[in-house]
């Protein structure tokens, strides 16, 4: 060997060490310490493999790469899939989030009214083993933006977590369905509501906020695990007090860096409006002790009332799980004009980047750029469009981590800003991508809407929306509006891809060691298609429109099944619904525009499928 | 008599103070008040219609359903029903279907009283006039009156995107995976 592989050898060696010292501690779901998964890539490591056959977190995994190491299930077999279970919610709104399946148990996370149901794996049929009914304020269905939706539960200690609609969140023992405790981490009445799944990590189960579009300050909160008690509460915007920068902080761009920027940043009080809230998904990696989550818009739409880069919004976050002190951050998009939020996932992945082997983020935009990042810096290493047409901007700046904008492309008040590309609803939404360590690809859900969009006068009522703007979308140029992108990420390139071409591709996917990706589009179809080739082996028609995430486990009897929601719904989804008309193309937000044909290929549905060989 | 002259005070107290502008419910027992002024469902006993409802004074009035637009947009109603009324957090004020009632008395109500799934209370923050205003423009939508129509011609294409600007160099020693040496690359 040369000298450079011995050192890099060496160097495996010692993280294999420190890796199985983390392991020994992590006292987490996470029981095997195995750090590999059959078929990798040499040059990829995973942060957090799913441990095989259960699925005990909202992306599986702490990394949130949805890759699964289950084989059973391959390109050769998948032809057979059938369906071997279906329950029905009975509730006829967005089927987003995923279940979860731990101790021979699946867990359902309904919308809204959030009712929790345990079904028994062990049994024919999955019957029901109970179902906990948290009955939340109805009246927070009044200020959910975009459909009574909600994206999961975390397990962890014996117990199911999650949030429900009105900001409750709840902890409700595993086997006996009973509540342990319940906490309020927001307010209805400032127009603030909870969709995300949230996240345990050690002892603190980690909760973001909704209500960008209500004016609604953004934040994280804590709560331990075992009492529901507040343990740590990190702001959006505001004084460093409040936003938990300290000594410790130290972003990578000239442009993060100085105090209170999340006041200084905006008009005088603006910042107590000012969005930024966390509406996605949260990761988290063992052996650095961080967890990553990225922010979503500043309020009001209207960019001309909050001059300033209007910190912390849309921003990407590593901080200390324990007590939420930030470690770095990168502000993706100062001073947005579009409602571009970041809060899709960031993908923990260690592969060779370039030449050596880094400590990457993954994080395809809505903004329409693949943006690769070093997490242990907050350095953006490259952002290429990842194949949807961009025109808000022409390029990153790596130097200086800012995007060079096109003004054309700016609203202002009283100005309409034409053929912007993409919409606010982005290159794609919170509905989230995998990570295959085999192929090296992610696997994109994308979408090519453009839009027009006009600010206007903001008014802020408390509890009402706090826009100041009027959108519509429509389909971008191509003759296509949804597209499943598999991208190379160590060659920052698009390898195939799959176009729908009357939909946006509006659902999580699912990476698996059998060399299958698992997607939903919003015309109901489920499809498994090759990892490496793209080609499109099974689908079965659900009936309903999907928004959901598949997920995979291993049964009471060893063998592999996949299950996912189907029931059309989210921002762009709901218009399906009957109490959307889409002759108002500014409807839900501008989105009618783009989704005048949903009605007429999908209606509401409330169905979870598990599928078997 | 002390009791009956309390009643009969009360009575006519309840009537001056239930507003001017209402008529009693058909079929209210004699001498008791109604509890409702505005009723939404259907009243009981046979053959009851509901023909004496609040009148819109605005009724027809095309200045009313300007100014209605404009408070629409005033008051946000633009960001949770649509920018013209289609939908969105709160359902549409365009189509035919009516959770609460579609007479514009009782869309007033739905927009005084605020509704359990979340629609506010204004008729506790704005004055009746204003209401009255927002009711004469949801009313007139979808008919040839409608102030602001939603955009309906057809887009033209989206052109001149961005091309994909490759600003990442693949790594010279080829696509990883492979089977050649790479710097970095190896296993034990």
């Amino acid at each position: 060997m040369t000298r450079r592989c011995n050192g890099l050898w060496l160097l495996m060696v010692m993280m294999g060490l420190a890796y199985s010292a983390v392991g020994a501690q992590q006292k987490q779901n996470q029981s095997n310490g195995d750090l590999t998964v059959p078929g990798q890539s040499p040059n990829i490591k995973l942060v957090s493999p799913v441990p095989n056959g259960e699925w005990t977190l909202p992306a599986g995994d702490y990394a949130n790469t949805r890759y699964s190491p289950l084989t059973e299930i391959n390109t050769q077999n998948v032809k057979n899939l059938r369906v071997v279970g279906t329950l029905q919610t009975g509730i006829a709104h967005g089927h987003e989030g995923q279940p979860l399946v731990v101790n021979n148990t699946m867990y359902i996370v309904t919308p809204f009214p959030n009712d929790l149901i345990a079904l028994d794996l062990t049994k024919p049929g999955f019957p029901m083993k109970w179902k906990y009914e948290p009955r939340p304020d109805p009246m927070s269905q009044g200020v959910a933006c975009c459909d009574t939706v909600n994206r999961g539960a975390s397990y962890a200690d014996g117990k199911i977590f999650y949030v429900c609609l009105d900001n409750t969140a709840v902890a409700v023992d595993a086997n006996s369905g009973q509540e342990v405790w319940r906490t309020s981490v927001g307010d209805i009445h400032l127009g603030e509501t909870t969709t995300m799944a949230p996240l345990v990590v050690k002892n603190v189960l980690i909760i973001g906020n909704s209500g960008g579009e209500l004016g609604v300050r953004g934040k994280v909160t804590a709560l331990d695990i075992k009492t529901g008690k507040l343990v740590w509460r990190a702001y959006s915007t505001g004084p460093d007090s409040d936003v938990l920068i300290g000594s410790d902080f130290h972003p990578f761009y000239a442009k993060d860096q100085g105090k209170d920027l999340g006041e200084k940043t905006w008009p005088p009080d603006a910042w107590k409006l000012g969005g930024g809230t966390v509406w996605g998904w949260i990761s988290y990696d063992p052996e650095s002790d961080l967890i990553f989550y990225s922010t979503g818009n500043p309020g009001p739409w209207n960019p001309d009332v909050r001059p300033g880069d209007n910190k912390w919004t849309i921003t990407l976050w590593a901080r200390h799980p324990e007590n939420g002190q930030a470690k770095w951050a990168y502000q993706i998009l100062p001073h947005d004009y579009w409602d571009y939020d970041e809060v899709m996932e960031n993908t923990l992945v260690d592969m060779n980047w370039q030449g050596k082997m880094r400590r990457l983020i993954l994080h395809a935009g809505r903004n329409g750029f693949m943006m690769v990042i070093d997490r242990e810096t907050g350095e953006l290493l490259s952002a290429d469009t990842f194949g949807i047409p961009v025109n808000w901007a022409s390029k990153y700046d790596l130097k200086t981590g800012l995007p060079q904008e096109d003004p054309s492309k700016q609203p202002h008040t009283g100005i309409t800003a034409r053929q912007i590309c993409p919409s606010s609803t982005g290159a794609r939404e919170v509905l989230p991508a995998a990570f295959s360590p085999v192929t090296g690809y992610l696997y994109i859900p994308a979408h090519n809407t453009c839009m027009d969009h006009e600010a206007i006068t903001a008014n802020y009522i408390a509890g009402t929306p706090y826009l100041g703007s009027s959108t519509n979308m429509y389909p971008g140029p191509g003759g296509y509006q949804g597209d499943l992108i598999a991208w190379d990420v160590a060659n920052a390139r698009k390898v195939w891809d799959i176009k729908d071409p009357l939909l946006p591709v509006y659902s999580g996917v699912l990476a698996t060691g059998g060399g299958l990706v698992f997607y939903g589009t919003l015309e109901g179809y489920f499809r498994a298609v090759d990892a490496k080739t793209g080609a499109v082996l099974w689908q079965f028609q659900t009936g309903s429109g999907i928004v959901g995430n598949p997920m995979t486990f291993k049964g009471p009897d060893g063998r592999q099944y996949i299950a996912i929601y189907s029931g059309v719904g989210g921002w762009m989804g709901a218009v399906a619904q009957s109490d959307f008309s889409t002759d108002d193309e500014y409807a839900g937000l501008g989105v009618a525009g783009a989704m005048k044909n949903i009605k007429k290929v999908t209606a509401p549905g409330d169905m979870v499928y598990v599928f078997g060989l | 008599m002390r009791s009956s002259i309390g009643s009969v005070t009360s009575f006519v107290m309840v009537l001056l103070l239930t507003g001017c502008t209402q008529s009693p419910v058909p079929g209210a027992p004699i001498g008791q008040s109604p509890g409702v002024r505005i009723p939404v469902g259907p009243i009981p006993g046979p053959g009851n219609n509901l023909t004496s409802l609040p009148q819109n004074p605005y009724e027809g009035d095309q200045v009313a359903m300007v100014e209605g637009r404009r408070l629409f947009v005033w008051y946000n109603c633009y960001g949770c029903h649509g920018g013209h009324g289609g939908g969105g957090m709160g359902p549409s004020l365009r189509d035919p279907v009516w959770r609460y009632g579609g007479d514009p008395a009782h869309v007033f109500a739905s927009i005084a009283e605020g509704r359990g799934q979340g629609m506010p209370a204004w008729g506790t923050k704005i004055p009746q006039d204003q209401i009255w205003k927002l009711v004469t423009y949801i009313k007139s939508m979808r008919t040839p009156q409608e102030p602001d129509t939603p955009l309906l011609a057809p887009q033209p294409p989206v052109t001149h995107p961005y091309a994909t600007q490759q600003q990442t160099k693949p790594p010279s020693h080829g696509a990883y995976g492979g089977a050649t040496e790479q710097a970095g690359g190896g296993q034990p």
